[in-house]
């Protein structure tokens, strides 16, 4: 997929004009949090969970040659091809020879962040097949020509009002209304229903994979990846190989994480584990199927400081709960995935010279480390990325400088006490009349948009140490 | 397949990893323990179950037998369709089953177009998702799952399990005796989606009607009481 995470600060101030995707988004902050907490509440021993899965997926990563190896085992012995990729362009040409080898016109995909990050779509769409998102938040954007806004939710940047003229525009089944929501489902599943039964090629991601026995983990609401991996003579997963997991159980213990802090749901309403194509006296199912295991830099990442990454399972969490995405979108990052774990990920699989507007798009609040299943230090992992970027010399020259000069200053306590007092007691001082200050030398970014109120006259450090000093004295 | 690219895959996998024993990883795995389950809302594992069902949105019914499961069917058949017109698996417990007592037409194999409902005989059902559990096969097509307008469910109440450690040591079970399934499904409500604005809309591309009957003794007991904790 294309990249424009280097204008995210443009790119930011263009979508916060949007006044009523921005009071959507806001929506979206709290009601999908506040459902989160009642499903984590509800669940009792969602901490011990938390635990218990991270350890299991450390494990899994500690010793992942031997669990990869194993579920190749299995995975061939239950019938699949498979195949690796090391990039974008490996996993999309296997994939077109795959489709070409069946003469395949017509693909039904699945929800796949995967096939998001390698273009899939475009690249098959060039070599003439007509493929369709099937999820009905990816088919949406697919129809409207955007990309997807939430991993979880694609297509929650854009209103029924909007959706309802992109049906009437682009689907030809003459006068009707389309008043409510479920009008503008039912007819999304009238068209899907007609591509899935046409399509030779069904492609899904997988949300897990069973190392013990070989299968596939497929999560949905809506049943779309279960038909894309039912109907269609011929399936084809894409995935990554830090999905591998040891046991069946392990995968079902992740979803208890997984759908609580995706959408607060107790489960899902599908979650199907596939193990390959169909058998004898079966009555349906695939006749062949494929795994396309696709590197890109994951075991990069295994190898690095940043393993920890690879324990995301993609719920979206992070994203829901982070100030900076709920104020500017999912598009801003310019990228597949965005919020805290796209400013992780996006650099890392991507560059950090085509990306490092990235790992600064944060406050450092920590919601998102407190909300994560996985347990990933989001916050720190921004951290260390930005020390990178400032090693490699990625951020401007004059910030740069003042960071070297803070650090030499904050290294020599008292002097950075003198010169803080000074600095406080001059604005008290200067900002005596007013209260506040509407202009500031070196601050024009800041109080363009507000005030800075003036300060009262100390530091914090001489108020808290007299307070200090008087408690003692009592 | 380039073989190039496997080997390169495998050989940076295992310089990421420690290089331990296969009996060590076992041991290790092992000593993780048991992931704890979510809190079930009632004290029998046959409430629960139905508790979960009626909140993931399903209906349900309870039989104390296999007639009167049948004549729940066709209760069902009736209020939505005025007729007794079914597509169910080649299921040998569902082809056992007396349809013609309660006037029911099960036609056995997979759903065409046109059908409207099918009917399962599920292997478990999970008290902690409130979930069935169906293989697909010569018995359970999947089609028959994923295509109607309506999913009708059949469950003994001995095939039950709390949650879903214990449902995969019965499916392993399974595995070990019959091979594998090329699906396990487990199923835990009407297909959704809250993919326009957030809003819950029923019956996005699978069936809009969940239905699921408990058979047993326990069964019409466990969904009077079921019904007043969920409150449907
Ligand atoms: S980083 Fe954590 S919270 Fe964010 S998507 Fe991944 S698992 Fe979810």
């Amino acid at each position: 997929m294309e990249q424009h995470s280097q204008t995210f600060l443009d790119n930011a101030h263009r979508a916060l004009q949007d006044a009523d995707r921005a009071r959507r988004r806001d929506l979206l902050g709290r009601l999908v949090p506040a459902a989160r907490t009642a499903a984590v509440e509800a669940f009792d021993h969602f901490e011990a969970l938390r635990r218990h899965v991270r350890r299991v997926r450390q494990h899994a990563l500690d010793n992942l040659d031997h669990y990869l190896t194993q579920f190749e085992r299995e995975a061939l012995h239950n019938g699949n091809h498979l195949h690796y990729a090391t990039d974008d362009a490996a996993l999309n040409s296997i994939v077109l020879d795959i489709c070409q080898q069946h003469s395949a016109r017509r693909i039904a995909k699945g929800k796949s962040m995967v096939t998001e990050e390698t273009g899939l779509n475009s690249y098959l769409q060039r070599a003439g097949l007509d493929v369709m998102e099937t999820d009905l938040g990816e088919y949406i954007i697919q129809q409207a020509g955007e990309t997807p806004s939430h991993i979880v939710g694609p297509a929650l940047h854009k209103s029924a009002a909007e959706i309802r003229e992109l049906f009437l525009q682009k689907h030809d089944l003459g006068a009707r209304e389309l008043v409510a929501t479920s009008d503008l489902v039912g007819e999304a599943r009238q068209v899907l229903r007609e591509h899935f039964l046409a399509a030779e090629v069904g492609i899904i991601g997988a949300n897990a994979l069973v190392a013990e026995n070989g299968y596939c983990m497929l999560v949905t609401n809506e049943g779309n990846g279960d038909l894309c991996a039912n109907l269609p003579s011929v399936l084809i997963v894409c995935t990554t190989v830090d999905r591998i997991l040891p046991r069946a159980e392990d995968a079902t213990a992740m979803l208890r994480l997984l759908v609580r802090s995706a959408t607060g749901q107790a489960q899902t309403c599908y979650t199907s584990f596939y193990s390959g194509p169909r058998r004898e006296a079966d009555l349906d199912g695939p006749l062949e199927t494929h795994i396309v295991l696709l590197d890109n830099k994951r075991s990069d990442l295994l190898a690095s400081d940043y393993r920890e990454m690879l324990q995301c399972i993609r719920c979206g969490a992070c994203l829901n709960h982070c100030p900076i995405y709920t104020s500017v979108g999912g598009h801003a990052y310019g990228w597949v995935y965005p919020g805290p774990m796209g400013s992780v990920l996006t650099p890392l699989l991507t560059s950090l010279e085509s990306s490092n507007a990235l790992p600064n798009a944060c406050t450092a609040c920590g919601r998102c480390a407190q909300v994560c299943p996985a347990d990933i230090p989001l916050p720190d992992l921004l951290r260390d990325l930005r020390h990178e970027e400032v090693q490699a010399r990625l951020s401007p020259a004059r910030w740069r400088r003042g960071m070297q000069v803070h650090a030499w200053l904050a290294g020599r306590p008292r002097l950075y006490h003198f010169l803080s007092g000074l600095g406080v007691a001059a604005l008290a001082l200067l900002g005596r009349r007013t209260g506040s200050f509407r202009r500031l030398p070196m601050a024009g970014g800041w109080t363009s948009q507000r005030d800075l109120p003036a300060p009262q006259g100390r530091t914090f450090m001489r108020q808290y140490r007299r307070r200090q000093r008087q408690r003692d004295a009592r | 397949m380039p073989v190039s690219d496997r080997a390169a895959l495998f050989a940076r996998v295992r310089h990421g990893c420690r290089g331990a024993p296969a009996a060590d990883i076992e041991a290790q795995l092992r000593g993780l323990g048991r992931a704890p389950a979510a809190a079930l809302p009632a004290a029998d594992v046959a409430t629960s179950f139905l508790v979960n069902v009626l909140k993931n949105q399903g209906s349900a019914n309870a039989a104390e037998h296999r007639s009167g499961a049948v004549s729940a069917v066709s209760a069902y058949l009736y209020a939505h369709y005025r007729s007794q017109r079914l597509v169910a698996g080649n299921d040998p417990r569902l082809a056992a089953m007396p349809w013609r007592d309660a006037g029911v037409l099960p036609r056995f194999g997979a759903v065409a177009p046109g059908e409207s409902v099918t009917l399962s005989f599920a292997r478990l059902g999970v008290a902690e998702m409130g979930a069935v559990v169906i293989y697909t096969g010569r018995s359970n097509p999947a089609a028959n799952n994923l295509l109607p307008e309506r999913h009708i469910v059949l469950l003994d109440s001995s095939d039950l399990v709390s949650d879903m450690e214990s449902a995969w040591e019965r499916i392993n079970a399974d595995m070990e005796k019959l091979g594998r399934p090329r699906g396990v499904n487990f199923i835990a409500g009407p297909s959704s989606t809250a993919d326009i604005e957030g809003q819950l809309v029923y019956g996005a591309h699978g069936p809009r009607g969940w239905h699921v009957i408990l058979i047993g003794d326990n069964a019409t007991d466990a969904l009077q009481q079921a019904r007043a904790i969920a409150g449907r």
